[in-house]
């Protein structure tokens, strides 16, 4: 069994990870659905929207750091797009936006900002400083937005995340779907018990556990404590404590003792392949886990490892879904699938992503 | 969402099924084709009147919270669409339509996502979530770029989708009996004659749609003449002109259809 922690050793945050008693870790699981017992003493960063509004600036002042701040971005024009597709200043400005709109405690204050020399003040929830630094790490650093507010709008939910956590992406959204669209008439499936498998911020383990009914559990795993106790966090936001469990270790080490009863089994597992690691966004390959990223060779270490646990841990006529990289990891699953572990799974489908890119691939246990 | 209506299936080589309604390089045609699988009752007769306007003149801008239309120019109008794509047995009019629940509306859809470069995914961190959504048996189109989750983009989108619903599909009115509906009394100032009591309703509430609707089917019904509306919802010309153009997308949709009637517009 392939495991992933040896890849894990790239992210900064090595301390973190490699506890002395990983390996005793990994095979005990750890769970904790109540926030009264996390696993570690990591505490989660509150997202910039949800803290207290303690700072104060005049108009006058917030208004010359967004002058300053959009002429940063505009001094970028189309640099970041051109060396690796990055954002342009649409983008830039439309971020600056929401920068400030989590910021800003009385969003009023926008109708404002075109009066000169206007000393009203504005509560804000960080110091003005904060704010020149933030923008300035966006720029120069190309951290993630989503970093810098500690939140993502991901569906109808706001997930905090925090550097170590990768930011939940829009293709991911429609997997809730597709599992709303199997659960819609599925009853069994709908009060069973799912697994969400490298959870990251929990994403997909609380879109899903707000569709399944009132018998409908979720466990989530991760292996990064970070990621667990971001997750912990937005479980909790959304007061699913009693319908999501979290639980440390790689991929199914920790669910052994629900081996053949899982009746759905969703992931976004790391998928890109390690030689496109170096070629990627900055704010993707700069500032995200490569954990979370990194898939091996050719990107389908994790995807085939997930395969074969499936094939185990699924009850009969119970589903999986996975997001991959694309058409060529799609098809080349579906072959693993039909002919290496055959008469494991039926009903294959490949579905496409809104972008048109052949994304997950989807199918029932025999 | 989805169902058979949405996630258009099609079987390829070696026993796979694969989507490829929102693939950027599937046709209509073939989407239709796709469709044509489904279609196992004889395809209705649309009752209804359709003004489109040509699909790419369609833009819409969302200035604060309230959509406004920005219809460039030429609309032609058609008693039906080809409507190949009308997948449902019963007919449908404007109203039925605006009657949907977002799940039901967005069956009738496709969506997409614009902007399809590079491979996506984890590769990516733009917070482009924009969306469109294209309403098959109607042709129209509806998009949403400015919030931060694709998720509600969609929700946005749809809104607006409902807004050009009720602005360009006509249901038939028969004027010799006609009597003004409940939705459309909802919005008329509280002088019309023939409204009891309750709020009158405006542009933010969502009922405001089936009223607009409404009133744009008795306007057509008297081929655009304002002054033979107002007769019907017991107001004064004057009062009722002053209904329609406090409603951009309301006073443009009135213009086009007297315009195709070669009536002056109101201003």
């Amino acid at each position: 069994m392939k495991l992933s922690f040896i890849r894990g050793c790239f992210p900064s945050n090595l301390s973190v990870f490699i506890k002395p008693s990983i390996s005793t870790n990994l095979l005990r699981p750890i769970c904790f659905s109540s926030m009264s017992s996390p696993p570690t003493s990591l505490k989660p960063q509150i997202p910039l929207f949800l803290r207290p509004p303690l700072h104060s600036v005049s108009v006058s002042d917030l208004r010359k750091w967004h002058d300053w701040a959009k002429n940063l971005a505009s001094s970028v024009g189309t640099t970041f797009l051109d060396s690796d597709n990055g954002p342009d200043l649409d983008l830039l400005c439309r971020e600056l936006k929401w920068l400030m709109e989590d910021a800003i405690e009385d969003h009023t204050v926008f109708s404002q900002m075109g009066i000169e020399n206007n000393q009203t003040n504005v509560r804000l929830r960080t110091g003005i400083e904060e704010l020149y630094n933030l923008w300035k790490q966006r720029i120069e650093e190309r951290r993630p937005f989503q970093y810098l507010v500690g939140c993502e709008h991901w569906r109808d939910l706001v997930l905090s995340v925090q550097d170590g956590v990768l930011i939940p992406r829009p293709e991911t959204e429609l997997i809730v779907d597709l599992v709303a669209d199997v659960v819609s008439n599925n009853e069994g499936l709908r009060e069973g018990l799912w697994a969400d498998l490298g959870t990251g911020s929990g994403a997909l383990a609380i879109g899903i556990g707000r569709i399944l009914g009132s018998c409908g559990r979720v466990i989530a795993t991760d292996l990064s404590p970070v990621a667990l106790s971001v997750a912990a966090f937005n479980v909790q936001k959304y007061g699913l404590q009693d319908v999501i469990e979290l639980r440390q270790g790689s991929w199914f080490k920790p669910l052994k003792d629900v081996e053949g009863k899982l009746a759905g089994i969703v992931s976004n597992p790391p998928y890109i392949p390690s030689d496109n690691i170096p070629g990627l966004q900055a704010e993707v390959g700069r500032h995200e886990p490569r954990l979370a990223l990194d898939g091996g060779l050719n990107g389908m270490d994790d995807l085939l490892h997930l395969c074969n646990g499936a094939a185990l841990m699924l009850r009969p006529g119970g589903f999986f879904i996975f997001e991959t990289n694309g058409e060529k990891q799609c098809k080349c699953l579906a072959k693993y699938i039909e002919n290496d572990i055959r008469g494991s799974f039926h009903s294959l489908d490949i579905v496409s992503d809104f972008a048109g890119i052949q994304r997950f691939l989807t199918g029932f246990r025999q | 969402m989805g169902s058979e209506l949405v996630w258009r299936w099609c079987v390829v080589g070696n026993g796979l099924v694969r989507c490829f309604y929102n693939n950027t390089t599937a046709t209509a045609t073939a989407i239709a084709k796709a469709s044509s699988l489904y279609l196992s009752s004889p395809k209705p007769k649309p009752k209804f009147l359709i003004l489109t306007p040509p699909l790419a003149l369609i833009r819409i801008t969302r200035s604060s919270s309230s959509s406004s239309l920005n219809l460039s120019q030429g609309y032609s109008s058609s008693s039906s669409s080809s409507n190949e794509n009308n997948n449902e047995k019963k007919k449908k009019g404007g109203r039925e339509y605006l009657e949907m629940t977002e799940q039901e509306l967005m069956r009738e859809c496709e969506m997409d996502t614009f902007k399809a470069s590079g491979p996506g995914g984890q590769h990516r961190n733009k917070r482009e979530s924009a969306v469109r959504v294209k309403h098959i048996p109607t042709g129209l189109i509806a998009q949403a770029v400015e919030d931060r989750s694709q998720h509600m983009n969609r929700s946005s989108a749809l809104a607006r989708l409902r807004t050009l619903l009720a602005l360009h599909v006509r249901n038939t009115v028969d004027i010799d009996t006609y009597s003004p509906p409940p939705h459309l009394l909802s919005i008329l100032p509280l002088k019309s004659t023939l409204r009891s009591s309750g709020p009158q309703i405006g542009p933010n509430n969502p009922k405001f749609l089936l009223g607009m609707q409404a009133l744009l089917d008795l306007i057509l019904a008297v081929d655009g003449s304002v002054s033979e509306a107002a007769k019907y919802v017991g107001l004064s010309t004057g009062a009722l002109s002053r209904l329609i153009l406090s409603h951009d997308s309301l006073r443009m949709a009135v213009n086009q259809l007297r315009a195709s009637k070669g009536l002056k517009p109101l201003k």
